[in-house]
């Protein structure tokens, strides 16, 4: 049997009776009340440009306030195997979230995957830039690192749902995951400009840690803020 | 498939299937509609309820259900209709919407009837099992063998009129992954279907 066959079988089967024109007219008049002129969402390019501008900000301004001691301390070629890669994933993750807010929007990279490619590249990238193979206070240092990355991460985060505040995720918590994972990028920002402590396992563990923590803290937002909303309407 | 054959069969006396227009009117409509024109979102209702209805009649919910989902469709795609950007295709924006109503439905109901353990267990065997709106309804009969994401998919594809691209939106999904379950819905079918023919039922 050819797919012409199932596609002819298909298309001559017969339909069931369509909605009633009872239930047609009420969903007519329940909207007809709060029907007035909307303005629509502004073109995609711009929220991603808006969250991007957003997200550096953030980096830059917590940075300048803690000191750019990090990427003075590193050579060129490490500012660029670290900063180009982080910030063409700020755009990636901004894109995903974006597309994530609206309703039919074709979806070329899923939020999970966005989340483990940018945790792996990162990791590959810090690999090859950070050869100190020491590890001191690893824990301490590394856990302020952490809790640093991710303070950065949450206001970042809670802008940028502000930014896309009228959206509407059909997925929550693949949007609240794409909202973490910038969050997350931009926290990690925030350290790679600051932090002095080039230990490769420093760096690798725990800076690495706030791009999905922070996005499982995000999706894990989404799906608590989704269950409230369920049982308000129960 | 008896049911299915037989239907096919003495379907010419049957309403069939009315595939979408082009999406320019309802794209145009639908601009009218967030404008605040009633007539336009009447006019919209009307010409996009028949789709959402058999979406969710089709998959698995009764007759009454798709009546209900139906409404509460439509109450959230009044709340959320600035999030549609003119000059977008229209179909996979509102067939989005009505995915994200119908599996929320599903995660109530099941919730409701058998609570969270069950819910793992049947969302790892056969999600959305089929359980057709209408005896009439051959189009359920003949998706029944496909799980939940290929019926949906085909639906959208075969019935609603709709591209790859736009199925890929309103599913939230890449177009690798449509076509590579529309492949496995049509190995099924073309399973079922001889097997049918091989019995003599078709």
């Amino acid at each position: 049997m050819k797919e012409s066959d199932i596609d002819g079988i298909l298309q001559s089967a017969p339909v069931p009776e369509g909605p009633r024109s009872e239930t047609l007219q009420s969903i007519a008049a329940a909207i007809r009340g709060s029907l007035r002129p909307v303005r629509p969402l502004p073109a995609p390019w711009l929220l991603t440009a808006g969250l991007v501008f957003v997200s550096a900000t953030i980096a830059l301004a917590a940075a300048a306030h803690a000191g750019f001691d990090g990427i003075e301390k590193m050579a060129p070629w490490e500012r660029a195997l670290i900063f180009i890669p982080l910030g063409a994933f700020a755009v990636v993750a901004a894109k995903t979230f974006v597309r994530t807010m609206i309703p039919g929007s074709r979806r070329r990279l899923s939020a999970g995957a966005l989340l483990a490619l940018c945790t792996l590249s990162l990791l590959g990238a810090f690999a090859l830039s950070f050869r100190d193979y020491q590890i001191d206070h690893f824990v301490s240092a590394g856990f302020a690192c952490l809790v640093t990355g991710l303070l950065h991460a949450f206001p970042a985060g809670l802008l940028a749902w502000f930014l896309l505040r009228r959206g509407f995720a059909v997925n929550a918590i693949a949007a609240g995951l794409a909202a973490g994972t910038l969050a997350g990028l931009v926290g990690l920002g925030v350290l790679e400009l600051h932090c002095v402590n080039f230990q490769a396992a420093h760096v690798l563990v725990w800076h690495t840690a706030v791009v999905p923590l922070s996005g499982a803290l995000g999706a894990t937002c989404a799906a608590v803020g989704q269950w409230i909303r369920r049982l308000a309407t129960r | 498939m008896g049911g299915l054959s037989d239907g096919v069969r003495a379907g010419e006396d049957s309403r069939t299937i009315h595939r979408m227009q082009p999406d320019e009117d309802i794209e145009r409509l639908m601009a009218r509609y967030q404008q605040g024109d009633f007539a336009a979102a009447s006019a919209l209702i009307d010409r996009v309820s028949p789709q959402l209805f058999r979406f969710f009649a089709a998959q698995t919910f009764s007759r009454p259900d798709a009546d209900d989902l139906l409404q509460e469709t439509w109450l959230r795609i009044h709340k959320v209709r600035h999030t549609w950007r003119p000059g977008e295709p229209a179909l996979p924006w509102f067939y989005a919407i009505a995915r994200h109503i119908r599996v929320d439905h599903y995660r109530k109901s099941l919730r409701t009837a058998t609570g969270e353990r069950k819910l793992e267990a049947m969302a790892a065997s056969s999600p959305l099992a089929p359980q057709p709106a209408d005896q009439a309804d051959q189009i359920a009969a003949l998706l029944a063998p496909l799980s939940a994401g290929e019926r949906e998919v085909l639906e959208m594809l075969k019935i609603a009129g709709m591209s790859l691209e736009e199925v890929a939106g309103a599913t939230s999904s890449s177009v690798g992954s449509v076509k590579q379950k529309v492949h496995r819905a049509y190995k099924k079918l073309r399973r079922t279907l001889s097997l049918a023919q091989k019995g003599g039922r078709l």
